[in-house]
This record gives structure tokens, C-alpha cells and sequence, in this order.
């Protein structure tokens, strides 16, 4: 009776971490995935669900910078972490992988969108001067249905040569 | 021109809805929440095929926090959808035909409650024999779905007498093509916000591809008039045909009026496979034969669909096969016969393509098979046998002539992937290269004697902005960019002056369906026919405000200037303050269909030629796509960006169509349940190069304007990736997707380990 367990669950833990530069503290129970208290506890839409077993990479955020499935992360994983979403960036104005995006038209429904750029993000902020294996190991963990990936590589070639010249 | 960001200069423009989607700011319909709202869950039948004894809901009932489980007793008006026929139960009674066939819905305070209360629910089955062969299923022996039988729909087209002109063929080909139950795999699931309303209203949040159509379906299965509901349609997180039909709608629109409160429904990636819809696995059968000279005298071919346990648009997506699998040829006589049947498995229906995928797989084979038979060039073969323009339409229909067709077979004849397809550049012994190429023609509207209604509204706002209002939908194609850039164009308005409104039945006027790669030209016609009235309206009522005549007025950016364009003179927010009635004007008018009566024939096409370079690892068997040209003629280029997006997103589709993607069943039950097994293409797969042609010149006087390309990428891929794995590798390969195995080859060091020689 998974389902009674979880229906009537009381034990709960005090998450304390950072989300988007906020000091955060919420009372979950530690199996929460980060992807529920994301959209459903906070409303940061903007992390989107669509497989839920870390295959497709709609759900990617910013654990201390690494990339990683929000549907795969428990709340007790995040204690004492730093994450950042998609909200998270560019708050002010716009990163400018999210400008090359833009420009080059690397979206369509955009659903994907927001887990992509997040991909590119870690990868260029541990590397800017990714190799074209680099990049596609860090970006094969996110899909798009829409585009065939044309505009998505184009957006992102942009992204790192951008982040190659302003070095 | 080749399309990309450099060829369209100041065309190339970020979209409107860009900003908040790469942002995260954008709410799709399934992000929405309310205060107090209860989640909603539908149980669906463990079984394929199984009678209903009882269904128990009392101790799910009896749950705290559980507000409402309902089953068929509770739909008050048709306990049925589907689209054209309505024969899919939205709560089953006595029967389930599916796996994912619903039997009860549940509304509840958590998404924990609500999973509590489904597994509270006990139904007693007694299961029956499952059918899950179109061949058996056709058997007398064969247990009965429906009421009619095992035959959703059965079609055929004849021309000439095909026995007699096989006896004269110098060459024959016969052969059968299979293709894959392939998914949509929108990354967004099924799902939405469902709010009752002051005065019994019913607000649905919820992405569909045809908000009117849903708002029919509803109102028929809630017993409400229609004007009681809302359907909020857009932004859609991807459809491709797979949101069309009714989905979470129906449970979420019950549950919401039964329990007073909001509800939210939003599918997991498994429910979404085992309830949604899948493209038709098809049985191909084609005898093409020949004379000495390369002319096709005959061609017969016989086309099994797998429609599943429901009809939804099984029956169109036959005829537009049956369309499809004769195509742009010339022949002297051909036969088809066509037959889509119910089974118990999972639902077939609409999917970008529509039929044609699976037509043009074989067909484009037979053509490849033919060519080698007769020691021709595969792409001379094709021009020899090429509906000429003034010739008939597959089905013999009077078509909308144009150059189309060998515009687009002239440019891949002489693109230099295409030139250089026998140059095999040298890297490891077991990696070998192919080209191959599919010629094309693809019906866009739903086709002769279906409803087919088109049409849209311009209006100046209170607030001074220029409204476009329509039926359609944006899941991703690019339509309110499309339609922006054509206010712009064609209007003269800057981006800042409009505003567009689309996605919700209380805004917008009946503008048909987004689906068939039609929006795009049905805005542009409404948009021809608006643009007069519209645009002497404004001038006329400037000119009473001003007090200049007209002749000396220009529509322009931010409102209407002098007739040198030096100086504005009037915003349009003054202008609407000062207009003597509301300026607002409306078009409706059909889809143009042929006037020959023939159900589902097509009178608009476009056309496409398409050559892939594959690379294949004969020791893995995998195919690796390294490069891909496509020409396509669909008249001018309403939006670059878009327009490429569409080809490169379509072809990447039927990339996985070809090489990886099948939702696999055994004995009516999904083995293939998320996207660990289900494999789409990823970046890896698809970052080849990729070049798109278009061809935009239409024939002088042609009032058409721009063709679809919804679906045209999506098209000419597999048959194309299928000739060049067997340029490169021998192997002729009939069966989608393509299965790697059978393309391994046993290095010789291997067989002698073995044998221990």
C-alpha cells in the first residue's frame, strides 16, 4: 500500500537551501522530489516535467552549478545546495545564452527550452572552450521534439563562441 | 533560396512569444494552478480487451480529501468522442477495448489522495481474447469490437485495367513495406486546468489543435449548450496531430462540474503512452511493373491500417493514404485498396503526415527498386514518370496547377550532394556511406467534402492596438510570429501596433482547424481578403478625424501618416478613441477543395525533393545521418524562420520514424513505456548538416498564395535514409524502423574465433 503510505505521510524535514540566490527553508518530507517543490510548492513553472526518470532533461536545473534532473533530486539531496532554475537566470536581463536562443530562433513550443539553456549553462561555465564531443555530452541528456535540434545547435555554437571571445 | 539567418535579412525576427519561452515566464495550460484546486486522475483498464462486471467505488469514495469518483453513470450527456465518429466511451460501461481505455476518474485534495483513490476502485473483469492482428482481426473467426465489426473503413481507387497492362511489363516489383506504431512524444503531456464558472459556465485550459471542436465535443458529452464553455487552447508544448482528438478534457471538464471546484489533470509520460494516440502501423503491399522504357504501366497496391480500439480520424488518415500511395506519378493504370481496422490495441489516428509517411515509404521504395531493375538513374527515372502540370491529382482530381514538381526535382538534380553521391570518402573498412534520395507531393486541408471552414477577424482595440483574431493554434509551428510578420509585411503596422489573439473560444471567431498545413495559408487568404476594407476603414475614419483626405493618408507604424511618410498623424490610439463605431471586420470562407467529388481528394500541394547522406557502422548496424538537402515548393515564404523550422523539426521527426522509433506492444500491452525504451532522436542523432531550399515562384494569376509545410518535412525522410542504407550497404530494408541487426555484418576474425580455426 505505497500509495497509503504516501496518501498519510506526516514525517517531514527542514529543507534549508538557496533557490535563485533566496535563502529558502521549507518544511517537506525528505523523498520530495526537487521537481515537485519546484512547480507545485513554489510555482517556478519554468522547470518543466514531461518523463519523470531523467531521460529527457525538461527538468534540468542548477545544483552548485552541475547540471542535474530535478525529477531524479530528493528534497534531502538539496539540503545546504545552491540551485538555480530557469527564473534564476538572466533575472535582470537576459543571459546571453538566452539571447542567442532568441536570435538564432533555437525553440519552438519551447517547452524544452528552458532545461536546454540550463544544459548550456553548466557547460559553458565549466568550459568555454567546449570541444564539439563536449557538447554533445552535455547536451544529449535534453530532447526537443520540435526542432530537429537545427536552431538548438545553432543557438548554441553562438552561445560558446560568445563565450569564447568574451574571455 | 536556401533559408537561414543570413539569407532572410530583417525577415529573420525573434518571435513574439520568444522572450518568456526562453525565459521559463511563458504558462503553458499545464503550469497553470488555483487556489483550493483538486488534482484529477482517470482509471484506465489494466487489460486490452476485457468485459466490465462491476465497478466498485465505495471505499475510494469514503477516502478523506477525496471529492468526487465517477464512472459512466455520472456522464450526463454522450458517453462518447471522437472527432468525426464518435465511438470512443469516455467512462467505459461494460467493455474495454484498450489498455488505455478509462473506466473511472477521481478527484482528490493531493496527488497522493488522488493515487490512493484509483487504487481504492475495484473493478471485476472477466477478460476476453485479445485481437491485436489487422489480418485476424478481418477474420469471420475474430471476436467483434464494434457493433459494425472489425472494419473501421474501406476504400479503393482504380484507373485502367491493371491485369491487363502487368501482362506487358518488361519489370515487375513487388514488394511490402511496414512501418512503426511511432509516437508524438510532445515533451509536454496531456493535461489542464479545468474551472467552473459564475452561472454555470465551465472554463477548459487545455491544448488542443481545434478549440471549437473540443468545445462541440464537450458540450455533447456534458449535455451543455456550447456557449456554457470556454476552451482556452494556446500555448500548446507541442501536438504534431496527437492533441487533436479529446483528451484529459472530458475527465477534467466531469470532475470539475460534478465537484464545484478547479481541477487539474496533467499526464505522466506512461499514462500519456498508454492512453494517447500513435501514427498507424501500416501493411503495404505494392506490384509496380514497367514497360522497356522505364514507363510505370501498372500499379497495384493494398494498404492494411492498424486503427487500434478506436476510430478518431482512422478513416481520413486511409483516404489520404490511399491518395498518397499513388502520389506524383503517371501510370497507365493502378488499383488500390485500402482497409483500416480495429483492434485492441493501442488508439491510431492523426499524426503530422497524416498517411502519407507510410505511402510515401513504399512507394519511393518501389521507385528505387524499379530504377535499379532498369539500370536508370533513380532521379531520371522519376522526372520519366512525373505528373506533368497540367495532369489530374493522384485520384484523378482537378488539382491547383503549378511548376512544383519539377521545380523541386530541377534543384536536387543539381545539388551537389546529390552530384556527388557515388564519391565514398575513405575512413574505417566497416563504416560505409549511401545517398539516397525521395521525390514528393503532399495535400494540405482536410480534402474534398469534409467541413472545411476558414477565416479570421481584424480589429482596432479600445486601446489603440490592431487586432488579429483567430481560430488557431500555437503548439510550437511559429503562427503568431508567422501572422505578425505578415501584419507587418502586407499591412505596413510595426509589431508594437498589433496584437494577436488566438487559442479561446470567447475571443475568437471560427477559423477551422490547425492541422493539415493549413493556418498558415488560411491566415494569409483571410488576411488578402481583410487587408482592403480594413485598411481604407482606417483611412476613412482618419480622415474625418483629420480632416485630409483620403488619397493624401498612409497606414504606417504606429498609426497614419502623411502621404510622404515624413509625419504621423494620428496614433491608432487616437484613432480608436475617435473612430464613430468599433472598427472590426471578418471573413469566413471554405478551404479551396477541387470540384471533382471525390472524399478527401486534395486540391492544394506542395512539393518536395529530399536527399540524405547516411554513414553505417556494419559492425553495430547503426545509421548515422551526416547530411540532408531538401527543395521544397510551397509558393512564398511567409516566415524564414519558421518555414526552416518546420522542415528541419519534421525531418528530424521521420528521422526517428526510420531509425529508432516504435511504441511496441505484445498481445495488445505497451512494452515500450517512457522514453528510456521509446528513443526519439537526440542531439547526438541529428547534428548533421542540413540544407532547406525553397522554392517560392507560382504560376502568374495563382491566387493560392503559400502552401503548407506542417507536414512535408516529415514526409520524404525514411524512404530516402532506406535507398541510401542500401547504396551504402546492399541491403534492401522494407520494414521501419530500420532494425540494425540486419545490417550487421560478422567481421571474419569473429567466425574464426568461433569455429576455432
Amino acid at each position: 500500500m505505497i500509495h497509503k503510505i504516501l496518501a498519510e505521510r506526516r514525517t517531514e524535514m527542514d529543507l534549508e537551501c538557496e533557490i535563485n540566490g533566496e535563502p529558502i527553508s521549507l518544511d517537506v518530507p525528505p523523498t520530495r522530489r526537487l521537481l515537485s517543490i519546484l512547480r507545485d510548492d513554489l510555482q517556478l513553472t519554468g522547470t518543466k516535467v514531461s518523463c519523470e526518470i531523467g531521460r529527457c532533461g525538461a527538468c534540468m536545473v542548477l545544483v552548485d552549478g552541475q547540471q542535474v534532473n530535478s525529477c531524479l533530486t530528493m528534497a534531502y539531496q538539496c539540503d545546504g545546495k545552491s540551485i538555480t532554475t530557469i527564473e534564476g537566470l538572466g533575472s535582470s536581463e537576459v543571459d546571453p545564452i538566452q539571447q542567442c536562443f532568441l536570435e538564432e530562433g533555437g525553440y519552438q513550443c519551447g517547452y524544452c527550452t528552458p532545461g536546454m539553456i540550463i544544459s548550456v549553462k553548466a557547460l559553458l561555465t565549466h568550459n568555454p572552450e567546449p570541444s564539439a564531443e563536449d557538447i554533445e555530452e552535455a547536451m544529449s541528456g535534453n530532447l526537443c521534439r520540435c526542432t530537429g535540434y537545427g536552431g538548438i545547435i545553432r543557438s548554441v555554437q553562438k552561445a560558446v563562441s560568445l563565450r569564447r571571445n568574451t574571455q | 533560396m536556401i533559408l537561414n539567418r543570413t539569407t532572410s535579412g530583417g525577415r529573420w525576427r525573434i518571435r513574439p512569444d520568444g522572450p518568456d519561452k526562453v525565459t521559463g515566464k511563458l504558462a503553458y495550460l499545464t503550469d497553470m494552478s488555483r487556489e483550493g484546486m483538486l488534482i484529477g486522475r482517470v482509471l484506465r483498464s489494466p487489460h486490452p480487451h476485457a468485459g466490465i462486471v462491476a465497478i466498485h467505488t465505495d471505499n475510494a469514495r469514503k477516502i478523506p480529501g477525496v471529492h468526487a469518483v465517477i464512472t459512466h453513470a455520472d456522464v450526463p450527456g454522450l458517453n462518447r468522442f471522437g472527432i468525426v465518429n464518435p465511438d470512443q466511451p469516455v467512462l467505459c460501461e461494460d467493455r474495454v477495448r484498450f489498455i488505455g481505455d478509462a473506466v473511472a476518474a477521481v478527484a482528490a485534495e493531493t496527488p497522493e489522495l488522488a493515487a490512493l483513490a484509483l487504487e481504492s476502485i475495484e473493478v471485476e473483469y472477466v477478460l476476453l481474447p485479445v485481437v491485436d492482428d489487422p489480418v485476424q482481426a478481418q477474420s469471420k473467426l475474430s471476436p467483434k469490437l464494434h457493433p459494425g465489426g472489425n472494419v473501421l473503413h474501406r476504400t479503393q481507387y482504380g484507373e485502367g485495367k491493371v491485369e491487363k497492362e502487368f501482362s506487358g511489363c518488361k519489370h515487375i516489383v513487388e514488394e511490402t513495406y511496414m512501418t512503426p506504431r511511432q509516437m508524438h512524444t510532445y515533451m509536454e503531456t496531456e493535461g489542464g486546468l479545468f474551472i467552473p464558472e459564475e452561472g454555470g459556465r465551465l472554463t477548459v485550459y487545455s491544448p488542443t489543435q481545434h478549440g471549437y471542436k473540443d468545445r462541440m465535443q464537450l458540450a455533447r458529452i456534458l449535455g451543455l449548450p456550447e456557449f456554457n464553455i470556454r476552451v482556452v487552447s494556446s500555448p500548446i508544448g507541442g501536438s504534431f496531430g496527437g492533441k487533436d482528438e479529446l483528451n484529459v478534457q472530458p475527465y477534467g471538464a466531469l470532475l470539475a462540474l460534478v465537484t464545484g471546484k478547479p481541477v487539474k489533470i496533467h499526464h505522466s509520460r506512461w499514462e500519456s503512452v498508454r492512453a494517447g494516440l500513435k501514427r498507424h502501423p501500416m501493411t503495404i503491399k505494392m506490384r509496380t511493373g514497367v514497360d522497356g522504357e522505364g514507363r510505370i504501366l501498372a500499379h497495384r497496391v493494398s494498404i492494411i491500417a492498424d486503427t487500434g480500439a478506436y476510430a478518431t480520424l482512422g478513416a481520413e488518415v486511409l483516404n489520404f493514404c490511399v491518395e498518397h500511395v499513388i502520389g506524383p506519378y503517371r501510370y497507365e493504370s493502378v488499383e488500390v485498396e485500402g482497409v483500416s481496422v480495429y483492434t485492441n490495441n493501442g488508439v491510431s489516428g492523426e499524426f503530422r503526415g497524416f498517411g502519407g509517411n507510410q505511402a510515401i515509404f513504399a512507394l519511393e521504395g518501389q521507385m528505387d527498386r524499379l530504377a535499379e531493375r532498369l539500370g536508370m538513374d533513380p532521379w531520371e527515372f522519376r522526372l520519366l514518370n512525373m505528373r506533368k502540370p497540367e495532369d489530374p491529382g493522384p485520384l484523378g482530381q482537378e488539382i491547383v496547377r503549378t511548376d512544383g514538381a519539377k521545380q523541386v526535382w530541377d534543384a536536387l538534380a543539381v545539388n551537389p550532394l546529390w552530384l556527388q553521391r557515388q564519391e565514398t570518402s575513405k575512413s574505417e573498412h566497416w563504416i560505409r556511406r549511401g545517398t539516397g534520395a525521395a521525390f514528393v507531393m503532399h495535400g494540405s486541408g482536410l480534402g474534398f467534402g469534409i467541413p472545411d471552414p476558414a477565416g479570421g477577424m481584424l480589429a482596432l482595440a479600445a486601446d489603440g492596438k490592431i487586432e488579429a483574431i483567430f481560430g488557431y493554434e500555437e503548439f510550437g509551428q511559429g503562427l503568431i510570429a508567422t501572422l505578425e510578420l505578415m501584419l507587418i509585411e502586407q499591412f505596413g503596422f510595426g509589431a508594437d501596433d498589433v496584437r494577436i489573439v488566438i487559442g479561446d473560444t470567447d475571443l475568437v471567431p471560427h477559423s477551422g482547424s490547425s492541422t493539415a498545413s493549413r493556418a498558415t495559408g488560411m491566415m494569409w487568404k483571410s488576411l488578402q481578403k481583410l487587408r482592403g476594407p480594413f485598411l481604407n476603414r482606417l483611412l476613412k475614419e482618419a480622415s474625418s478625424l483629420l480632416s485630409i483626405p483620403t488619397e493624401s493618408l498612409r497606414v504606417g507604424i504606429g498609426g497614419i501618416w502623411n502621404d510622404t511618410q515624413d509625419h504621423l498623424l494620428l496614433t491608432y490610439g487616437q484613432l480608436a478613441q475617435g473612430a464613430t463605431e468599433e472598427i472590426i471586420y471578418q471573413t469566413h470562407f471554405p478551404f479551396p477543395a477541387s470540384p471533382t467529388k471525390r472524399i478527401g481528394a486534395h486540391y492544394l500541394y506542395t512539393y518536395a525533393a529530399v536527399a540524405v547522406q547516411v554513414e553505417v557502422n556494419m559492425l553495430t548496424g547503426r545509421v548515422k545521418l551526416l547530411k540532408q538537402v531538401h527543395a521544397v515548393a510551397a509558393g512564398p515564404v511567409m516566415n524564414p524562420q519558421g518555414f526552416l523550422g518546420q522542415i528541419e523539426g519534421g525531418s528530424g521527426m521521420a528521422v526517428g520514424f526510420a531509425l529508432t522509433e516504435d511504441s511496441d506492444m505484445d498481445k495488445g500491452v505497451y512494452l515500450t513505456r517512457n522514453l528510456d525504451t521509446y528513443l526519439i532522436p537526440s542531439w547526438a542523432d541529428l547534428n548533421g548538416e542540413i540544407e532547406v531550399q525553397a522554392i517560392e515562384d507560382l504560376p502568374e494569376g495563382d491566387e493560392h498564395g503559400p502552401r503548407g509545410v506542417g507536414e512535408i518535412g516529415s514526409v520524404g525522410i525514411a524512404p530516402a535514409i532506406a535507398e541510401a542504407v542500401y547504396q551504402a550497404t546492399g541491403k534492401r530494408l522494407n520494414k521501419l524502423p530500420i532494425d540494425p541487426e540486419l545490417l550487421q555484418e560478422v567481421p571474419e576474425f569473429l567466425t574464426k574465433a568461433v569455429d576455432g580455426r
